[in-house]
């Protein structure tokens, strides 16, 4: 080697063709695993992200079926209990569908496309922790299993109408589980941000990091704060349930278990799933119409900010009186400061479509709609986000909340078919049909967009709190509003991971690899 | 002038194991001090309501003074093991690591003495129950700790020596100094405040 050729050091070998370090020389090449054996054994994390982001969406096909079934409660053609079999069985259906939709579908898709792409963005040959990102995949993929069949064995997140000695050991699992998914993610995310702080290429600072990369690094950080917190408030539940008949905090007969965790499916903590969105949404965008930012700093302290905004530990009210943290002047603003950041990406968004190419393909380019998409579904959420804590409105206790969660929910799944589509080389497949990924984007807009619009409304109707929305509304039709809105995001969901199972069995052309 | 035989300057950057050791020793350190805030929140909400916290008389400091003096010792011997791997210094490297986890082992029996002294039943009300789920959850990380050290430890001197392996005891070490710290926040806030 001369001086005048790059030093390489380890992390930065480039990578082999399957996106793995290269191996030191051709005579130590390990035999590669059978494809049975790969995602068990697999140390390349392209692999682990494609496992993550097909499985995830999988599970967020059957998540929104689940939300059909709850909005068909809500309407007056059945009665929730007879749909679910008891008030319990709905009430553990209600809970399922928001724990899911965050730790089950979204999070774990936006981590997967990060292991995936991350990597190649910064430089680094793979991740920080490669064999860290699988166990992370398989207990990330181990407690949702036991989530799942422990809440339909009678678990949950509590029971409003009373519980056996059996659903109790149900309940139990079901908090192993959550702490399972949380222990996966916290673990995948530490992967990712390790990549971006130690992995990146010689002279790239923290501001030369790409919008994705920099939006995951920021993510990273926001869950490191904020879900710890939901496993301290798991460790108190479970020795309140194993300690009864204390009855110190929740009880099993209550819905005061799910009382403990609901912050992290309300503003501002459930925007922790909405920070790489903001990543995905640049990039996409730039790479369509072949821009760049004139200010790439400003989007990096935009989504710094978003991120910043996100940190949602401090805002669970079960320990003290409601009123006292939600009426409280850092919660308002929170909420309130929350769409800033989103209006100025918006701007940033703009500056780049105006400054890059505008040809009717491009902008009709599923990567352009979904980012479009995806940043409108975001600031919707937002902007009720603000209005909840507007105290005079009175929206807080009402389905305006769950209106937040499913903009950022419907936002965060747009975002990962756009990083299918935009990143289909670095997560190992063919590219995303553009029927589908169109389809896709255009049910996940129509229905998040129903679903925030008919929550919204539904939360100004409300004469009194009610989140589970069973009494209300005042209107009948915006619960058939809701309900169509849930069949659109459950078909969208549901192509989008037909498209990407079908994009595995595609192999990768020219095409994918030019995008 | 040839310069083809001067090696190429290494890459300057953090090093790996010890900043994704920190970042996670971060995230534990958040669920302690969130279950440390809820323990905190509810004896505040109890004594406003003149509630009686813990009964008089039922929580001695002097075990856990004695716990917290042991835990600042290891915190030295952390250190040495630490200083041990840098060096590939074999014989003081197991002796650091043998005291330390010695010191672990000391503050686990000190804490069962600490249960079997104050009696409490888990089911006993909210100070009991935050009680043991706050002590409880310091001992696991306590054990984790210990068992990272170890592993970390004597794969460093066992193995071949070199500066990779100096760094999983530094990352081991790291996560320690944090245990030590949560210690402090239980000590001061269970055993001094009562």
């Amino acid at each position: 080697m001369t001086l005048t050729e790059p030093a390489i050091a380890d992390s930065e070998a480039p990578p082999s063709e399957d996106g793995a370090a290269a191996p030191e020389s051709s005579d130590e090449a390990p035999e590669a695993p059978s494809v049975l054996a790969q995602p068990f054994v697999t140390s390349d994390a392209a692999t682990v992200g494609r496992l993550f982001v097909v499985t995830s969406l999988l599970l967020g096909a059957g998540t929104s079926v689940i939300g059909v079934l709850l909005s068909l409660g809500r309407t007056e053609a059945v009665a929730p209990w007879d749909l679910f079999g008891g008030f319990n069985a709905y009430f553990r259906m209600w809970t399922l569908y928001r724990m899911s939709f965050m730790l089950l579908v979204v999070m774990p898709l936006l981590l997967g496309v990060a292991l995936a792409v991350v990597p190649s963005q910064v430089g680094a040959g793979n991740v920080a922790f490669p064999r860290a990102a699988l166990a992370s995949f398989w207990s990330w993929l181990i407690g949702a299993v036991i989530i799942v069949v422990s809440v339909f064995a009678g678990g949950g997140w509590g029971a409003i109408d009373g519980v056996t000695g059996n659903e109790s050991d149900a309940m139990a699992l079901t908090l192993l589980g959550t702490g399972m998914v949380i222990v996966a993610l916290l673990l995948g995310a530490v992967t990712v941000a390790t990549t971006v702080i130690s992995l990146r290429q010689t002279g790239m600072s923290l501001l030369d990091v790409p919008p994705f990369s920099w939006s995951m690094l920021v993510a990273a950080a926001v869950w490191l704060f904020t879900l710890p917190v939901a496993i301290a408030n798991l460790v108190v539940i479970y020795a309140d349930l194993r300690g009864r008949p204390a009855i110190a905090f929740g009880r099993a007969e209550s819905p005061d278990i799910w009382l403990q965790l609901d912050w992290l499916v309300e503003q501002p903590a459930v925007y922790i799933m909405a920070v790489p969105v903001l990543g995905i949404a640049v990039e996409a965008i730039g790479a369509t119409v072949g821009a760049r930012s004139s200010r790439p700093e400003a989007i990096t302290v935009i989504v710094g900010l978003f991120g910043l905004l996100a940190v949602g530990g401090w805002s669970q009210d079960y320990f003290t009186a409601p009123q006292d943290l939600r009426d409280g002047l850092v919660y308002v603003a929170f909420g309130l400061a929350a769409v800033l950041p989103l209006v100025a990406l918006a701007g940033g968004a703009a500056e780049l479509v105006l400054r890059g190419t505008k040809t009717p393909d491009r902008l009709l380019d599923v990567r352009m709609l979904g980012a479009g998409a995806a940043l409108k579904l975001l600031g919707a959420a937002a902007l009720v986000g603000a209005l909840r804590v507007i105290e005079p409105l009175d929206l807080l206790e009402t389905t305006a909340t769950w209106a937040v969660f499913h903009g950022v929910v419907a936002a965060g799944l747009i975002a990962g078919v756009v990083a299918l589509r935009n990143w289909s080389h670095e997560l190992l497949i063919g590219p995303l049909s553009v029927v589908v990924g169109r389809g896709a984007v255009a049910l996940l807009l129509g229905g998040g967009g129903l679903l925030v619009l008919s929550d919204l409304i539904s939360g100004f109707l409300a004469d009194a709190p009610d989140l589970m929305a069973l009494s209300l509304d005042g209107s009948a039709v915006l619960n058939v509003v809701a309900f169509a809105g849930s069949i659109l995001v459950a078909v969208g969901a549901a192509a989008a991971a037909l498209g990407a199972v079908s994009a595995l069995r595609t192999p990768l052309t020219a095409e994918s690899e030019a995008g | 002038m040839r310069t083809t035989a001067l090696p190429a300057a290494e890459a300057t950057r953090p090093r790996t194991v010890v900043v994704g050791a920190l970042l996670a020793t971060g995230a534990v350190f958040m669920a302690f001090a969130a279950l440390v805030a809820v323990y905190v929140q509810q004896r505040q909400l109890a004594r406003a309501t003149g509630q009686e916290w813990f009964p008089e008389g039922s929580v001695e400091l002097g075990p856990a003074g004695m716990m917290m003096m042991t835990l600042v010792l290891s915190m030295v011997t952390v250190q040495w093991a630490v200083q041990a791997a840098r060096d590939e210094d074999r014989p003081h490297g197991f002796i650091a690591l043998g005291v330390t986890l010695m010191f672990g082992a000391a503050v686990i029996n000190q804490f069962w003495f600490v249960y079997q002294d104050t009696a409490f039943a888990i089911d006993g009300g909210r100070a009991e129950l935050l009680f043991y789920a706050v002590t409880g959850s310091f001992i696991a990380m306590l054990i984790c700790g210990m068992a990272m050290l170890a592993v970390t430890t004597i794969r460093s001197l066992m193995g071949p020596f070199g500066r990779d392996l100096a760094h999983g005891v530094q990352a081991a070490g790291a996560y320690w100094h944090m245990c030590v710290l949560c210690y402090f926040l239980v000590w001061y806030v269970i055993f001094i405040t009562k």
